[in-house]
């Protein structure tokens, strides 16, 4: 779950982590009351809040020196698209004028080490990916042990890899145990700050935040929950999935197959073995354990509804899932008569497996094909591929 | 012989009066396995299965002096779980349980390993040693005894090239689901050693998946350390840029650390057999049992 940055300013701002005045608004006629209402001097930035990277380079980040300006741009980005992502708010915060530099900090979660690590760099901002690229030494790592935490050597050692003035130290690590108490709090693979800026005043201001939290935490932070519901995926047949607990993703747009199965393995290897093909997966439903019929039928309804699907194979190999549960699914979904132009192919393998495959041979008016292995599903696409 | 479990492996189950764990011990219990007893606070004293259920799992070792745990609770309780194993002095603990947080996982990593705990999973099907004992949610019935070790991020992905290794006449010596989150308990690596130890496995599996660097770390040790012959394969080479494929692990960064060609080229660098497909790897054990290397 990534935030958008108004969220993350706003846990920053629950924190003490130091940001520039703000406020969000998501209608153009807002604006005026609201910076009023939070005491905003100008000069302003308008900034779109949409989860994309690089969304100064694609307009998404505008300066306003009077109200005329702010709200001509209000208008413009408000309700417009940033690279295919509607904005529905934005924020606008102070300008930090004359910052003495812009640095890079955040904290994520490091797979090889298995802890957070801290990632810091005197050349932040805009470039920060070409001198990781170019520079690697300027960027400094560090990995924190969980039963440790940040110390006050932790930022000390920062500044010392990055050539800066120790004078900073109580500042940074200040900033460093807000962040990991929020990275720690909120189940965070990361909190970025970029740019983070030393102002005129040689203080350190969070001028950006990004923050990504596990999904699999959501259970117990209601405030990001809430915030979550509201967000739309980037897909409706995404969302009409989830409503049945089943993990939809879309694949590739010029795809013509569907496939479901019984687990994300088994998803990837059919994949992978149709496009060894030179076939093209449009869409992969995850059914978990243990799918009954109605659940089933859904699957088969949802992946149906794909763009472009000419074809659902379906790949069960059944421990907690039942083939006869499966099968009766599969035939509830297939009499519905609009389908009938569509190819199924179906494996299954497991409990039940002999009800399950009656079931199938008993569904009329469908080009339907059960056969016993992977490899027989790929090349029975195969044999159907002028129809694909 | 097999690896971590065997006839002898006494195992207690955390949440044996749940749906899941009351099942599974049941199904455990009639393919073999050792199952001495069972916790679920509150319960103390009721019985599963016939099976001595305890409020703790203090409690639990100390009637039975079991071996292993394996715990069926919710992902959200599976932290406190395993933090009481650990305290109770277990020393090996599977992990079941899919959606876990990553930073409660994080957590139990840390904690087994500086207590020396061999910790698996979470999303995992378990262990089994077949013919054996079996510890986890694994369909017993197309597991054979032989002499193949295998490891897979992937349930269904093993659950399939098992089947066909039994079908085309080889055994397994022990399946280890290692699981598909991003913070593997114990991985390949650190199963390896135990496959070297082991005199009845000849030969070893690994079903590895985008993401991580599980695979590469396990091509490092075969190359210098590893005398058997090791069939890989890397499912996801044809999954979407950046999005996760329903296992948390699976997913390549945006610096292609994680990759398919990086993880195959590794293994094949240390001279491991790189099936593409589950079918591919049955293909490959046929070729080298023919060659009397099973």
């Amino acid at each position: 779950m990534k935030l958008l940055e108004y969220k993350a300013k706003e846990l920053f701002d629950k924190y003490g982590v130091p940001t520039m005045n703000g406020c969000v608004i998501d209608s153009a006629e807002d604006m005026d009351g609201e910076i009023a209402k939070a005491g905003l001097t100008y000069p302003v930035v308008v900034k779109a809040q949409v989860q994309i990277g690089g969304r100064g380079k694609a307009g998404g980040i505008r300066f306003a020196d009077t109200p005329q300006e702010a709200r001509q741009h209000c208008q413009d980005l408000l309700f417009s698209e940033l690279r295919g992502y509607k904005v529905n708010q934005l924020l606008i915060v102070e300008k930090s004028a004359n910052n003495k530099t812009e640095l890079y900090l955040s904290i994520m979660l490091d797979r090889l080490t298995k802890c957070p690590i801290i990632i810091f760099s005197a050349n932040g901002g805009m470039e920060i990916e070409q001198t990781a690229k170019e520079d690697p030494d300027k960027i400094i790592k560090v990995t924190v042990d969980p039963f440790v935490g940040v110390k006050d050597y932790t930022a000390a050692y920062l500044l010392s890899k990055a050539g800066m003035d120790q004078a900073y130290k109580k500042q940074l690590y200040d900033m460093l145990r807000k962040l990991y108490a929020i990275f720690m709090d909120y189940s965070c693979m990361l909190v970025e700050i970029n740019p983070l800026v030393i102002n005129a005043e040689d203080r350190l201001i969070a001028l950006d935040g990004k923050i990504d939290i596990d999904d699999s935490a959501l259970f117990r932070l209601p405030d990001i929950q809430e915030f979550a519901n509201k967000l739309q995926p980037d897909n409706p047949l995404i969302r009409e999935a989830s409503r049945f607990n089943f993990l939809y993703i879309p694949v590739d747009e010029d795809g013509t197959i569907a496939v479901t199965s019984n687990g994300s393995g088994m998803l990837m290897s059919c994949i992978d073995l149709i496009s060894k093909e030179g076939m093209k997966v449009s869409a992969a439903l995850d059914l978990g354990g243990g799918a009954t019929a109605d659940r089933i039928k859904e699957a088969i309804r949802i992946l149906f509804s794909t763009p472009g699907c000419k074809a659902v194979l379906i790949n069960i190999f059944g421990g907690i899932t039942r083939c006869d549960e499966v099968a009766g699914g599969v035939k509830l979904a297939l009499e519905a008569d609009e389908h009938k132009d569509k190819i199924v192919i179906i494996r299954m393998e497991g409990t039940n497996k002999d009800v399950g495959l009656s079931i199938i041979s008993s569904i009329k008016g469908v080009d339907i094909v059960s056969v016993p292995g992977l490899r027989e599903c790929v090349k029975a696409l195969v044999d159907r591929r002028d129809r694909l | 012989m097999s690896i971590l479990i065997d006839e002898k492996t006494k195992l207690i189950v955390q949440g044996i009066t749940g749906r899941e764990g009351s099942y599974h011990t049941e199904q455990m219990l009639k393919y073999g396995t050792k199952v001495v007893g069972g916790v679920t606070p509150g319960k103390g004293g009721q019985e599963v299965c016939g099976v001595p259920v305890f409020n703790s799992v203090r409690e639990a070792m100390a009637a039975t002096n079991a071996d292993a745990t394996v715990i069926f609770v919710p992902a959200r309780f599976m932290k406190d779980s395993v933090l009481e194993a650990i305290d109770a002095g277990m020393k090996m603990v599977f992990t079941i349980a899919e959606h876990v947080p990553v930073h409660d996982m994080m957590f139990c990593y840390h904690l087994a390993k500086a207590r020396g705990v061999k910790l698996f999973g979470p999303n995992s099907f378990g262990v089994i040693s077949p013919g054996k004992t079996k510890a986890g949610f694994m369909a017993g019935y197309f597991f054979s005894p032989g002499s193949v070790g295998v490891m897979s991020r992937s349930a269904t992905n093993c659950y399939e090239t098992v089947k066909m290794l039994t079908d085309n006449g080889i055994g397994q010596s022990t399946c280890v689901g290692v699981g598909g989150d991003m913070i593997p308990g114990t991985t390949f690596v650190e199963l390896l050693p135990d496959f070297e130890a082991d005199p009845d496995t000849k030969a070893v599996v690994i079903i590895g998946e985008i993401g991580g660097s599980e695979e590469e770390l396990a091509a490092a040790y075969i190359k210098d350390h590893f005398s058997k012959p090791v069939v890989a394969l890397i499912a996801g080479k044809n999954a979407p840029k950046g999005r996760s494929m329903g296992h948390a692990g699976a997913i390549v960064s945006a610096d292609g650390t994680g990759s398919a060609a990086n993880k195959e080229k590794a293994l094949r660098d240390a001279g491991v057999y790189i099936a593409d497909s589950t079918q591919h790897i049955v293909d490959i054990l046929l070729e080298l049992k023919k060659e009397g290397k099973l």
